[in-house]
């Protein structure tokens, strides 16, 4: 894996991916008092894959565990906001979402659209395939990272869900 | 049972209706998934003891509401406006179901708050184009692009949305202004390519356009398919599918008239 463990790589990973889910919550018109909450979540979740990806996990599963991560992690800072969990982990994990993986895909199916007696032809067949299907796999799983808590919770509403246990 | 007091009661009954079918349409329209509506207007109405039955769709909501003896005592279908994101609103309804229940709110205060909601400002112009840009350029840094790669996406991401925005003003199709904002974008983060300036791994060009990106319709889409919302999820998931296809046409146009 040619992917050093870098503290300062990570921490610039950190802020940009802040940035990144900050640009979708003005885009969103999230109220104001969420912006800071967003900002640092889109940093952990880009924080988290990175850091995944350097200790050897495969893409789908460091983009799962992050999604999760978040997931867990947007309900107190609902509480804390007054917010509905869903305005903050949407532009939260937008940073995730494979674009450059998306793009080669489509180079790919446009070169596999052309001449079949190329000798390439097999290894950009493979290439997309494989492209495609990270992508496929990458959304599904970030989608699903995001609700796995509300799964385990079996709730309607995080307000339901006590944070601190209360003694009776 | 007095005639007035009837006329009242069955006054009040289709203006609560009215007003879950608001609530309703507009979270449908602001980007709510398919359980958090059934859950609000559930809410709401259980404040004023209804029992409130919903087909959710994308482009219309039917209601029904049943009184405590189970009779049906409304049913009304409404259409939903056009839909654009906005977080706001999500927000604000789902504090104010909770407040209809603990402080005991009638219709008309329901309205006032719903009316205050939709009149609430968007975040001025300039400021949206410039987060966005940041966004773009934070993109093209996690995709390992240079600091010149990252200025041209700022510039691609800043004039591809103020195209989109433009073209939504002058009432394109969603798809056609989603197409002309990426083919924006990609000519001008392509410029960083076709001068030389930006990388070898044409970054700019590739992060450009990431702005697009349909999340809500895509996320939406699986928490629908889990929640058991299927038609809706599969709803949300081809329209999320033909934006992120719009964004790949465009992306396409910029390469053939480049020539890369």
């Amino acid at each position: 894996m040619d992917f050093k463990m870098d503290w300062i790589t990570l921490s610039s990973k950190f802020i940009w991916g802040g940035v990144a889910a900050l640009g979708f919550a003005a885009l969103f018109n999230v109220p104001r008092r969420t912006l800071l909450t967003i900002f640092l979540l889109g940093g952990i979740v880009v924080f988290t894959k990175f850091l995944l990806l350097g200790l050897g996990f495969s893409i789908v599963m460091a983009c799962l565990c992050g999604a999760a991560l978040i997931g867990f992690l947007s309900i107190p800072f609902a509480h804390f906001v007054h917010t509905p969990p869903l305005i903050i982990y949407i532009p939260g994990i937008i940073p995730m979402i494979p674009g450059i993986l998306a793009y080669r895909m489509m180079l790919g199916l446009i070169k596999l659209a052309g001449d079949t007696k190329a000798p390439d032809y097999n290894q950009v067949l493979a290439e997309t395939v494989n492209n495609g299907i990270k992508v496929l796999f990458i959304l599904v799983s970030i989608s699903v990272g995001v609700i796995v808590p509300m799964l385990i919770m079996r709730k309607e509403s995080v307000k339901n869900i006590k944070i601190i246990k209360k003694k009776s | 049972m007095d005639e007035s007091i009837t006329t009242l009661k069955s006054d009040t009954i289709s203006r609560c209706g009215t007003i879950l079918l608001r609530v309703a349409t507009l979270l449908m329209s602001t980007g709510a998934n398919t359980g958090r509506i059934r859950t609000t207007v559930n809410r709401i109405a259980g404040a004023f003891e209804y029992q409130a039955d919903m087909h959710i769709s994308q482009r219309v909501i039917t209601l029904t509401l049943f009184d405590d003896q189970d009779n049906a005592v409304f049913s009304s279908l409404k259409k939903t406006p056009p839909h654009i994101v906005n977080f706001s609103i999500i927000s604000g309804i789902s504090r104010m179901s909770w407040r209809v229940i603990e402080e005991n709110w009638s219709p008309d205060e329901i309205e006032t708050e719903l009316n205050r909601l939709s009149a609430l400002p968007h975040y001025p112009r300039l400021a949206i184009l410039t987060f966005v840009g940041f966004a773009g350029a934070g993109f093209c840094r996690l995709a390992d692009g240079s600091i010149i790669d990252m200025l041209f996406v700022f510039l691609a991401s800043f004039s591809g949305l103020f195209i989109r925005q433009e073209a939504v003003k002058a009432n394109f199709n969603p798809y056609l202004c989603v197409y002309f904002a990426s083919s924006v974008a990609a000519l001008v983060a392509g410029l960083a390519v076709k001068t030389g300036l930006g990388d070898a791994g044409n970054h700019a060009f590739v992060t450009s356009v990431l702005f697009l990106i349909p999340g809500v319709p895509l996320i939406n889409s699986i928490s629908d398919i889990v929640d058991g919302n299927i038609q809706n999820g599969i709803t949300r998931g081809v329209n999320g599918l033909i934006f992120s296809f719009s964004i790949a046409l465009g992306v396409l146009t910029a390469t053939l008239i480049y020539g890369f």
